[in-house]
């Protein structure tokens, strides 16, 4: 119970810190996606189940918070988390969260992610819709694995770095 | 069986999850009414038809008993109402008849419904729904748009029978409108005759036969019917005059009672003058 209530103030100053911060980061535009961070770490701790709730929990949270298109967060999220959980592995946690293992997690869940989420926010604007979804997703994704990149030297520090293998 | 369904809901708990998850997400977003949602929800339309148009002939081969019954029933409903409605619309053709000879009538008329017909026999009667109740007695005349029907030979507090035309006991003087030829009509059992008409006077096919002032039961000019057919019987002094009635008591629905009465004075002056004995 104290671990969930831990994550959810964890969940909760990161969207701070996405709504307030992140947006001073943003490069032509671009921001990363500093929940889906956390969702990833979330499944790979805690595993599947609880990180489809999760992605949805913290994808409502945004969509309220951002009030820019109620559900649209919390549907990519809610799959990215149920993505993520196929890499939770209970012997494994720690060595996944502190090698590289965890970017790559991080990055196919943020390009899962992305592609949902712009191939609906990008209806019915101007210009191609491939193109905006792919540039978008490429951009945003590349910009989250960078910051995915500091838990996992985090967690390195504090295990020990881990192969890939 | 609910423990089965438990156990199943279990296993698959994080797809359950998902499916519930992403069913709320997705209805979070159809509350959306942006553009991206106005777009999203045309693309659906479309796919939608497409594969509805794909897959309609499933459903019609499925549903095509149930929908061949209910068509049934509707026929039937709706041929019953358009027999309704066709014998309205000739019962209003009727009463505008009936109306229209009220109208010109200079007589008192009862209207009555026809309840009862006998029209197998020599003797043929129609049963009305009217009687002394409605100030109809006997001897009164009956008359339809078509013409002359009948007289009035019993009547009851409620009913009363018409001898019609066509029976043997019928006897009315009667004359042709275009000559004005006096005769008796009468039914022989077969048809309806014209008789009395000497092989000299002038009748023919076509002409018009009407209640002539010679009879006490029936008011003049009362239309009977057609002469369609004129025979010269050899070795007679009469023509054979065979008169189609011009009311069809096949047919025959509603009539009018004439409140006619003979004038008693004549009556019993003619009675008088046919039994005073000869000298």
């Amino acid at each position: 119970m104290e671990y969930y209530l831990r994550s959810s103030f964890v969940a909760l100053g990161l969207l701070i810190l996405q709504t307030t911060f992140v947006p001073f980061l943003s490069i032509q535009g671009y921001v990363p996606d500093l929940l889906l961070i956390w969702v990833v770490y979330f499944a790979i701790r805690r595993g599947q189940l609880e990180a489809t709730v999760a992605g949805f929990s913290a994808g409502l949270l945004q969509d309220l918070v951002t009030t820019q298109f109620l559900g649209l967060a919390a549907f990519s999220k809610t799959i990215a988390g149920f993505a993520a959980g196929y890499f939770y592995n209970e012997n494994n946690t720690e060595q996944t969260l502190s090698s590289y293992r965890f970017v790559l997690v991080v990055l196919l869940c943020s390009v899962l992610h992305n592609v949902i989420y712009f191939a609906i926010f990008l209806q019915g604007g101007e210009g191609s819709l491939v193109t905006g979804l792919l540039e978008s997703t490429v951009a945003t994704s590349i910009y989250t694995v960078a910051l995915g990149v500091l838990p996992m030297f985090a967690f390195a520090r504090k295990h020990g770095f881990a192969s890939l293998s | 069986m609910l423990q089965r369904l438990y156990n199943l809901l279990l296993l698959f708990r994080e797809y359950v999850v998902l499916s519930v998850l992403l069913l709320v997400s997705l209805t979070l977003l159809a509350l959306n009414d942006n553009p991206q949602m106005k777009r999203i929800r045309g693309i659906t339309a479309v796919v939608f038809g497409v594969v509805q148009e794909r897959l309609a002939v499933f459903p019609r081969y499925i549903g095509l008993r149930r929908e061949n019954d209910e068509l049934r029933r509707i026929n039937i409903e709706l041929a019953d109402e358009v027999n309704q409605l066709r014998e309205a619309r000739l019962e209003n053709i009727r009463l505008r008849q009936l109306l229209g000879l009220k109208e010109s009538s200079p007589y008192g008329l009862v209207a009555a419904k026809v309840i009862g017909k006998n029209l197998t026999l020599l003797r043929n009667t129609i049963t009305l729904n009217v009687g002394t109740r409605d100030s109809v007695v006997d001897g009164m005349p009956v008359v339809g748009d078509g013409g002359l029907v009948g007289v009035i030979s019993h009547a009851s507090e409620q009913y009363s029978i018409v001898r019609v035309l066509l029976n043997t006991d019928f006897r009315a003087s009667a004359k042709v409108q275009r000559s004005r030829v006096d005769g008796i009509i009468a039914w022989d059992g077969r048809s309806l005759l014209l008789t009395n008409i000497t092989k000299t006077l002038d009748v023919r096919p076509g002409d018009v036969v009407i209640t002539s002032e010679y009879s006490t039961t029936y008011p003049p000019n009362i239309r009977i019917g057609v002469v369609n057919d004129v025979q010269e019987q050899t070795g007679l002094l009469f023509k054979k005059v065979s008169v189609t009635p011009g009311v069809d008591f096949v047919k025959l629905e509603e009539v009018f009672v004439m409140k006619y009465r003979p004038d008693p004075e004549r009556r019993v002056l003619e009675q008088q003058a046919t039994q005073r004995p000869r000298r």
